[in-house]
């Protein structure tokens, strides 16, 4: 059995950004509770979800049109407390957990829609990784927790 | 074939957070799942300055199964120290945090400093229940703040009973050995219950002994007091209810403490004389009243299995069918128990049976021939088996919805009364 899980980290080595400012994150595959790099996914800023004659001029007199575009003009942005977070979550929507320093209430709450779980430590990644699929791998074969931890 | 899990007739260790409650101003501080203080609140008399719904915990998630949950133990008791007003905190764990490894008392002992005690005790559901939870915390009591006393009180006498909360009439009952203790000269020293907080803890080292009232819990808190205070201890298994257990309770305690005979005799006289004279007028009502056919069987924890055996068979005259012994006692102290079921007056002898499947005692209780409406006297669970057989039904033990409490008791001899009282006020409803 193999499962995907979401770092984000700077650097690659700390768990040492939040959900929210993480422009990417590092994607590791377990496969039989070992655990590989697999990819990086790059968050790309939405641009302005429908591109309105109205934010085209917008951007004709503001320079940073594209981060008030996705603020303003989205339906299901900002205003109702998704909009980046949710195309946030698509991106790691295949993952089965997020380990990441911080992680807000209400993306926690889209993450458990998609029964993806969220860490919020600061940890070495390494360290993340191992105790993650060690408890993955003890859930999967009904094995008790009781044992030493690593 | 795989088991039911209902009626359970217990809790699980983490149920111990109401034998801290019990102790005035001793807050639990769960290390424990979210949850777990709200499914164990359930008794009634549990709300007050601190109330299972204030209790500070942990509330450990997933996150802390993985990554272990002992900061935020830490930041917890930190807190609780600064925004709660108590004389003794007492950490308790639940499952979860045993089950991975945390180390809580590594965490506890950061605060050997603090203004105010921190103690710690083991209380894993799968520990045991709610009786064990009961004794861990004594013991962490003993173990983790109790020193020894050379200075000793004179005539100063520890009281051990039950469990608070899961014993219904726990204040009353202790609070009637207290008084029966003090009435042949002796100073009674408890711990639980109203104005009795961490000054009759401090004082425990000081007692000239201790007095277990019990069949079996605290047995293990009692040798630990022996061994690391130098506590000698009396060990009455027997619940004292009616004339003739407390009048033995009385001579044992008094003999045991080296108080006068003459004295010890003179307050049992005085008692008996009471208690038989309301007998003697009530004797028209035991004799003429049918309803309160032969024979009986109690459905309870060992105290209460045992402690009422004993009174309606050598007080009421009443014949004890099989008793069920439903707090899942520990084996090594079956033997004992059985063996005092055999001590009755009229050689007469009870069969007791260890179990806490509902299905298999109220089975027995079916196949039983009461020789007429059976008396049941036990848990909520059996009301409905009563009333099928027709028999006369009175809820003394937990779960308990058919009777409130608040200081009532069963203990002593006043204790008889007021239970020969309920007895026969189910009895009588019954034609009016």
């Amino acid at each position: 059995m193999s499962y995907k899980i979401a770092v984000a980290s700077s650097d690659g080595k700390q768990i040492d950004e939040s959900f929210g400012s993480a422009k990417r994150f590092i994607i590791y595959e377990v496969v039989d509770g070992k655990y590989n790099f697999l990819e990086e996914r790059i968050f790309q800023q939405e641009k302005s979800g429908k591109d309105t004659e109205s934010s085209t001029e917008k951007c004709a007199t503001s320079g940073s049109c594209e981060i008030e575009g996705s603020c303003n003009n989205q339906t299901a942005g900002c205003g109702s407390g998704a909009g980046e977070g949710t195309a946030k979550v698509e991106l790691i929507s295949d993952c089965r957990c997020i380990v990441c320093q911080k992680i807000g209430f209400r993306i926690q709450k889209q993450l458990e829609r998609k029964a993806i779980s969220a860490f919020d430590v600061s940890v070495p990644v390494e360290e993340a990784l191992a105790k993650i699929a060690y408890y993955f791998e003890r859930m999967d074969n009904h094995e008790s927790l009781r044992a030493k931890r690593i | 074939m795989a088991k039911l899990l209902d009626k359970q007739r217990y809790k699980c260790a983490l149920g111990a957070m109401q034998t801290v409650q019990a102790i005035t101003r001793a807050i639990p501080v769960l290390h424990s799942g979210p949850g777990c203080a709200q499914k164990l609140s359930d008794s009634t008399g549990s709300s007050g300055y601190f109330s299972p719904n204030i209790f500070p915990c942990t509330s450990i998630n997933e996150k802390d199964v993985v990554f272990g949950g002992t900061k935020k133990l830490e930041t917890t008791i930190e807190n609780a120290l600064k925004v709660i007003d108590a004389d003794l905190y007492v950490v308790l764990t639940g499952c979860i945090p045993e089950i991975v490894g945390d180390d809580t008392g590594e965490v506890v002992s950061r605060f050997e400093d603090a203004d105010k005690p921190v103690i710690y005790a083991s209380t894993a559901g799968f520990k045991g229940n709610n009786y064990i939870g009961h004794e861990q915390v004594i013991d962490a009591i003993i173990d983790q703040y109790l020193e020894k006393s050379e200075e000793k009180e004179k005539g100063l006498v520890n009281i051990w009973a039950d469990v608070p909360y899961q014993d219904l009439f726990w204040l009353g009952n202790i609070r009637e050995l207290e008084k029966l203790l003090a009435e042949i000269g002796l100073t009674p020293n408890t711990i639980f219950g109203y104005n009795r907080g961490i000054d009759q803890i401090n004082k425990i080292p000081k007692a000239e002994f201790n007095l277990l009232v019990s069949p079996w819990v605290s047995v293990g808190n009692m040798k630990k007091m022996e061994k690391k205070l130098g506590l000698p201890w009396l060990h009455l298994p027997t619940l004292p209810i009616g004339a003739f257990e407390t009048s033995k309770f009385l001579r044992e305690v008094g003999k045991f403490a080296g108080v006068n005979e003459e004295k010890v005799e003179s307050v049992i006289n005085e008692h008996e004389n009471y208690y038989y004279y309301l007998i003697e007028r009530y004797a028209d009502l035991f004799l003429e009243n049918r309803v309160i056919n032969k024979q009986f069987s109690v459905v309870a924890d060992a105290q209460y299995a045992l402690g009422i055996t004993k009174f309606l068979a050598n007080d009421l005259g009443l014949v004890p069918a099989k008793q069920f012994i439903v707090d899942d006692t520990p084996k090594q102290y079956r033997e004992a128990i059985t063996e005092e079921f055999k001590k009755l007056n009229f050689n007469l002898q009870a069969d007791v049976i260890f179990e806490t499947d509902s299905y298999k005692i109220h089975e027995q209780i079916k196949e039983h021939d009461y020789h007429g409406y059976p008396l049941i006297l036990g848990s909520y669970y059996e009301k409905e088996l009563t009333e099928s057989l027709k028999g006369n039904y009175l809820n003394i033990a937990w779960p308990v919805q058919d009777k409130v409490v608040l200081d009532d008791f069963y203990a002593g001899y006043t204790g008889g009364i007021r239970l020969i009282e309920d007895i026969y006020t189910v009895a009588v409803q019954r034609f009016n």
